[in-house]
């Protein structure tokens, strides 16, 4: 089946000197979530902005092919679809609503502008939404500002709003980063609730490997610009092949698994910022395996569970963990 | 084993307008010497606002807070800052963007009254201790990364050999990975500096790991406390399930679980009255909506909960619940 999504070998740098992702490639199919993980600066972020077109000035795209149900994406097109066929959630609702509005006027915005709804019916469709989504008193909450809402039911605003249209691809750049543990469980199973009830194509992105293991059907890792790995998620944290992969799921700790007295695994330096024209692995510097090879150029291995990394598939550690 | 800091019944009480949040309500708490406090809860349910009191940065509404033996309310500033010193969340907003990490290191020195020649030999062995080379003493902040910037907080608050460390979320703004050296860092330096840890995170996992007793906080009260393991293995307050039931592990194929608070959300100017926790909790009974639940110990654990039996999730043969609420 054609994948909703299919992004092929996209490249965003920032004036020239920067190369923020050096050729990411990922798939999302309907009713799949594909998360993509990594650490500050990875990459991942600005991924989701290049897909949807909303990088800043500055910023340079390129990619071998963007597709939406396998049709390639003009920036015009994307544009014309933003916020109805594809829609996008961000971290902090409270920085991506306008505090001066109404919640009833930005979400009956939405609906007039792609659905041409007038008045009434753009507030009675918005007011059916907040309920889909949990939100009781729908009328009431229409009326208020951002600022009058928690956290969790801002994040709640956002995803109705972002689901008024219908869409068939939702990105989620860390949507609930900033909220409690109980109200991130709760954000969670509803997007998975409205994924299974619409059949949303869902791009998440996150920093947190626990989020990853209990919604993702599919993970792509990304360090440095690059997606260092990709595989269905049972697979890549059954048995994660690259160096990094395995030093970050050493970096979490479990409850009830961890030794409490002993050091956490760790991941030595910090991610580096490289350049366009940059070669060889971009986790060279903090690796533990690294050789002189590793400077060249690296091969992609494996088909369903892919990795770039020199080592061969399923290597064993061979200094003591 | 004596107390660190001891709390007793203390209260802070915030106004604005008509509104009246009672931010910590009635608060007692010891701190064993040598031991790390881990203090969980949800945002709002007043934990940075205790570390606060704690530290001597916020007077208390009500209540006595000794540290180390000492009121901390009649403490000479200097002498508390020889006791007890802060870590923040935010190394971004925690140092002076215009200082040198040399002269931030050896401020508290510097307002002890020790002569520069001193400082400069002090900050480069504290640098040492906190994995930084001494070229750093030179950089500013903007050219530290987040995990370095966390490092010389570290530093500054250690270079007074303090016996008590406040740490209020110190890796919730750092990556995965340099979250672990961090903790790894306090660990070692716990142990060579003989520290006694409040350690204050929403992160579950993250205390699990490293504290040695935790206090679960709701809207302004401890409403839990037990040594790390006993927490872990059989929590007694349906609050303190919930949240470890929220904890989402590394594990595929466990799910999203289902934490059942419902979506009243706490607001600590509109305090419920009976159990505090009653409107969002799965077990309440009409007792819990009047009746405030005691504080209730057996052994090293304590709970305040009318439906909590110690006897149940405890194989201890002592824990037996107190008669007043039997």
């Amino acid at each position: 089946m054609t994948p909703v999504l299919d992004v092929s070998d996209l490249r965003v740098t920032f004036g020239g000197r920067v190369a923020a992702v050096r050729g990411a490639s990922l798939q999302v199919a309907q009713g799949e979530t594909h998360c993509v993980v990594g650490e500050s600066g990875c990459g991942k972020s600005v991924t989701a902005l290049a897909i949807m077109d909303l990088l800043a000035r500055g910023a340079s795209r390129s990619a071998a092919h963007l597709r939406f149900r396998g049709e390639e994406l003009s920036a015009r097109e994307i544009a014309r679809l933003r916020g109805d066929r594809l829609a996008m959630i961000f971290q902090e609702p409270m920085t991506s609503l306008n505090p001066a509005y109404t919640i009833g006027s930005q979400m009956g915005e939405v609906l007039r502008r792609h659905r041409g709804a007038g008045r009434r019916e753009a507030l009675d469709r918005s007011a059916a939404m907040l309920a889909r989504v949990g939100i009781t008193a729908p009328e009431l909450r229409l009326a208020q500002f951002p600022h009058q809402l928690s956290g969790g039911l801002r994040q709640r605003v956002m995803i109705a709003m972002a689901l008024l249209c219908e869409p068939e691809l939702l990105i989620a750049d860390e949507p609930t980063t900033a909220l409690d543990v109980t109200v991130q469980a709760q954000i969670l199973r509803l997007l998975q609730a409205l994924q299974r009830e619409m059949g949303l194509a869902i791009l998440l992105i996150t920093h947190d490997l626990g989020v990853v293991a209990r919604v993702a059907h599919r993970v792509s890792v990304m360090y440095a610009g690059e997606v260092v790995e990709s595989a269905a998620v049972g697979d890549l944290f059954a048995a994660p092949a690259h160096p990094y992969t395995r030093g970050l799921l050493r970096c979490v700790p479990v409850p009830g698994e961890t030794p409490r007295d002993h050091p956490l695994g760790s991941i030595p330096g910090t991610v580096p910022r490289l350049g366009p024209d940059f070669v060889g692995c971009g986790f060279r510097d903090r690796c533990a395996h690294a050789i002189p090879a590793c400077a060249g150029v690296i091969p992609r291995q494996g088909d369903a569970h892919q990795f770039l990394c020199r080592l061969p598939p399923g290597w064993t550690e061979t200094r003591a963990a | 084993m004596s107390a660190a800091i001891e709390i007793g019944d203390v209260r802070r009480v915030f106004t604005a307008g008509a509104r009246t949040v009672r931010a910590v309500d009635g608060v007692s708490l010891s701190v064993a010497e040598g031991s790390v406090m881990g203090i969980v809860g949800e945002s709002g349910c007043g934990k940075s606002t205790l570390a606060r009191l704690i530290l001597g940065l916020m007077a208390a509404s009500s209540g006595e807070i000794l540290v180390g033996g000492q009121n901390l309310a009649e403490m000479d500033r200097r002498a508390r800052a020889r006791l007890i010193q802060p870590v923040f969340q935010d190394p971004y907003s925690s140092l002076n963007p215009r200082r040198r990490i040399g002269g931030i290191i050896a401020q508290p020195l510097a307002a002890q009254g020790m002569r520069r020649g001193e400082r400069a030999a002090r900050v480069r062995e504290m640098l040492a201790h906190v994995g930084l080379d001494p070229g750093m003493a030179e950089r500013l902040p903007a050219q530290l990364s987040g995990g370095q910037r966390q490092r010389v907080a570290i530093a500054r608050a250690l270079i007074l050999h303090p016996r008590i460390v406040v740490c209020d979320e110190p890796t919730s703004a750092l990556d995965v990975s340099v979250q672990a050296q961090i903790l790894n860092l306090l660990a070692e330096l716990r142990r060579a500096f003989g520290l006694t840890l409040v350690f204050i995170s929403h992160n579950l996992a993250v205390v699990e790991h490293v504290a040695t007793e935790v206090a679960v906080m709701y809207l302004g009260r401890i409403v839990e406390q037990a040594p790390v393991a006993d927490l872990f293995a059989a929590p007694l307050h349906p609050y303190t399930r919930a949240l470890l039931a929220s904890v989402l592990t590394p594990e595929p194929g466990l799910g999203v679980p289902d934490v059942g608070l419902g979506d009243t959300l706490p607001d600590p100017s509109d305090i419920p009255p009976g159990c505090r926790f009653h409107p969002r909790c799965p077990e309440a009974v009409a007792r819990c909506r009047t009746e405030a639940p005691a504080t209730r110990w057996s052994g090293a654990r304590m709970v305040e909960c009318h439906l909590a039996d110690f006897t149940s999730s405890s194989p201890d043969k002592t824990a037996a619940a107190h008669p007043e609420t039997a």
